[in-house]
């Protein structure tokens, strides 16, 4: 079997308590999920871009059959989620929460073992298993100890690795590099690679575009609950390709910035906070003849320019394109 | 490619992989297995040294009069080791939810194809030993410290007072433990529960004390049958029924229908949570 994920129409809301004084609250229901559609095929390494409560972990969430979704029909593994959830369980191995999840108290050994026996792993093939992933992740040498006395890096390394436990066709990862130094995230990505190249399809979330760029086949970017754009990399920048990107870095006022988008060669002008000032990212058609346009538009309304340089089209400029921040920002606080 | 149990065997395979991997944790915690033994002989030791304060030589005598057995020792030794049993189960099943889902591990359990049901079963069977182990040992030496003898009345009728009264109790911890998903305080309602069952169930009095009321409550409780059957089997108090079938029969009704009731309670909490923010939330 090779992984696959269809989602037709899927939409979710659920009902949050707003506290209102001291013994009163209010319920009032959030929109996670707007009839978002898309497909992962088997054998790609899909990536899953969004800010913080974009709802991407809703979306992985019902994919994995912890969210009931509220309409819309979800396979994975051409099992229905809501109709048959522990064929889509059986099929799927997740690494959800980073380092939470795990034992602490027990052995990185016995933590494998142990989900090895949620599924359904008679006990030879629960051992054989967890040396198996605890050698492929080089975690021998303490693999006897209990998992409390591991750094934050060795802790998600076996997150990482119990969701191997069942040799899923499907693995879907949230953030897997998160607290990883540069060279064990490095390592973990090759490792992902090698497990995609034995015909895993993969799931996967970031917050860091350039692992995004570089990893996965297809992407799509998510935001307050709607699906906003969906295609390869290269699709996704070719998308921004007939336009130039130009970055401003400085001080830039609600009236420069406001005088920027008024130009009509400029497509969009975003702006998002970076190391105490602005950045400032402009979509034009053409930046050599729109340069000088741009430069007296943001200095005659009283903008600090410290850098401008026009560049490549990025992942991450078609993020903010299409999102209208960068993935460092919170959604959940707008 | 991954060989996985036959459906006959898995089952059986994860409560023993549940209760085994409580035990490996607890087994992290020494101090703890000496707290287990020592708190039920000093609880019970307290209402006996009072019995004793007050009521002096004839303490024996007039306990008899209300309770029908002058071992009031033992009879405070077999509440307090029953109490242990309760407590344990409340905490064990009701605390052991929030505990995962604080810790994160319960998203975790409910990511693999096993149901929920078999991994509780597990974490009942790890409690049940614990609190049962540990009970009986107590009482033992609870029994020696205070100089009564452990060894009388019926002692096999006792034990299966105890065995078919466990399956009742965890399922009304089950049913409980549906109630701790959902709300905040776990802790504060654990504790009243606890205490509210205990007091219920007569743990160092006659429940005949009661009110009408709090009587036909002390009633709907399953370990108010298991501590009152042992108690009768074991120092002669009376049965409710007169006879220990009699009162066997009635936990064998508990028994039938609470887990089912247990289940169906958690099973409802547990869609509307996944129809919510999920399980994890808390």
């Amino acid at each position: 079997m090779r992984g696959s994920v269809r989602i037709e129409n899927l939409a979710k809301q659920y009902l949050v308590r707003q506290r209102q004084g001291i013994f009163r609250s209010k319920k009032s229901s959030v929109e996670a999920l707007k009839a978002v559609s898309l497909q992962v095929e088997p054998g790609e390494i899909f990536g899953l871009l969004g800010p913080n409560g974009a709802g991407k972990t809703t979306l992985i969430k019902i994919l994995t059959t912890l969210l009931l979704p509220s309409s819309g029909d979800v396979w994975v593994n051409d099992y229905h989620v809501q109709r048959q959830e522990n064929q889509v369980r059986a099929t799927v191995g997740c690494m959800l929460m980073g380092e939470r999840g795990l034992y602490w108290k027990l052995t990185a050994r016995e933590n494998l073992e142990y989900f090895g026996a949620l599924y359904h792993l008679p006990p030879p093939e629960r051992r054989r298993r967890a040396q198996q992933i605890l050698t492929l992740l080089e975690l021998d040498d303490i693999a006897d100890r209990t998992v409390e006395t591991y750094s934050s890096g060795q802790k998600m390394k076996l997150a990482f690795g119990k969701a191997l436990v069942n040799d899923a066709p499907l693995l879907v990862l949230d953030e897997p590099t998160n607290t990883l130094d540069v060279p064990s995230a490095s390592e973990l990505r090759a490792i992902v690679r090698d497990l995609n190249a034995a015909g895993k399809t993969v799931i996967y979330t970031t917050h860091i575009m350039s692992e995004a760029e570089t990893l996965c086949d297809r992407v799509a970017i998510i935001d307050h609950g709607e699906l906003l754009a969906l295609g390869t990399v290269a699709e996704l920048k070719a998308s921004l390709q007939r336009e130039q990107v130009t970055r401003v870095e400085g001080v830039v006022p609600n009236q420069a910035l406001t005088a920027v988008q008024g130009l009509p060669a400029v497509r969009t002008a975003t702006r998002t906070a970076q190391d105490g000032g602005d950045l400032l990212t402009i979509v034009t058609a053409n930046q050599r003849d729109y340069l000088p346009e741009i430069i007296n538009a943001l200095t005659g309304s009283g903008a600090v320019i410290r850098k401008i340089s026009p560049e490549e089209v990025t992942l991450e400029d078609v993020f903010i394109t299409k999102t209208g921040r960068t993935l460092a920002e919170d959604t959940r606080l707008r | 490619m991954t060989i996985f149990s036959p459906a006959w065997r898995k089952y059986p395979s994860i409560v023993l992989a549940s209760a085994r991997m409580r035990l490996i944790n607890i087994s992290r915690y020494p101090g703890q297995l000496v707290v287990d033994i020592v708190i039920p002989i000093v609880f019970a030791a307290m209402p006996i040294l009072l019995g004793r304060a007050t009521a002096g030589p004839s303490a024996g005598e007039v306990f008899k009069q209300n309770t029908g057995t002058d071992n009031y020792v033992a009879y405070m030794l077999i509440g307090s080791s029953a109490f242990t049993i309760v407590s344990y189960a409340f905490w064990h099943i009701a605390n052991w939810l929030r505990w995962e889902q604080e810790t994160g591990t319960l998203e975790a359990l409910y990511l693999t194809p096993t149901h929920r049901i078999w991994v509780a079963a597990g974490t009942a069977v790890y409690s049940c030993l614990r609190g049962v182990l540990s009970s009986v040992v107590a009482y033992l030496l609870g029994s020696a410290i205070l100089g009564v003898n452990p060894f009388q009345g019926d002692i096999l009728i006792a034990f299966l007072f105890i065995l078919v009264g466990l399956v009742p109790l965890y399922s009304m911890t089950l049913l409980f433990g549906a109630v701790i998903l959902k709300v905040k305080e776990a802790n504060s309602l654990i504790n009243v529960m606890q205490w509210g069952v205990s007091f219920l169930m007569g743990v160092f009095f006659p429940i005949a004390f009661f009110p009408p009321v709090f009587r036909a409550a002390a009633l709907l409780f399953p370990p108010t049958w298991m501590t009152n059957g042992v108690r009768a089997s074991l120092l002669g108090v009376g049965y409710f029924f007169g006879e220990w079938y009699f009162d066997f029969a009635v936990l064998w009704v508990f028994l039938l229908v609470a887990p089912f009731f247990g289940y169906w309670l958690f099973s409802r909490v547990e869609l509307n949570l996944r129809r919510n923010e999920g399980v994890g939330q808390f």
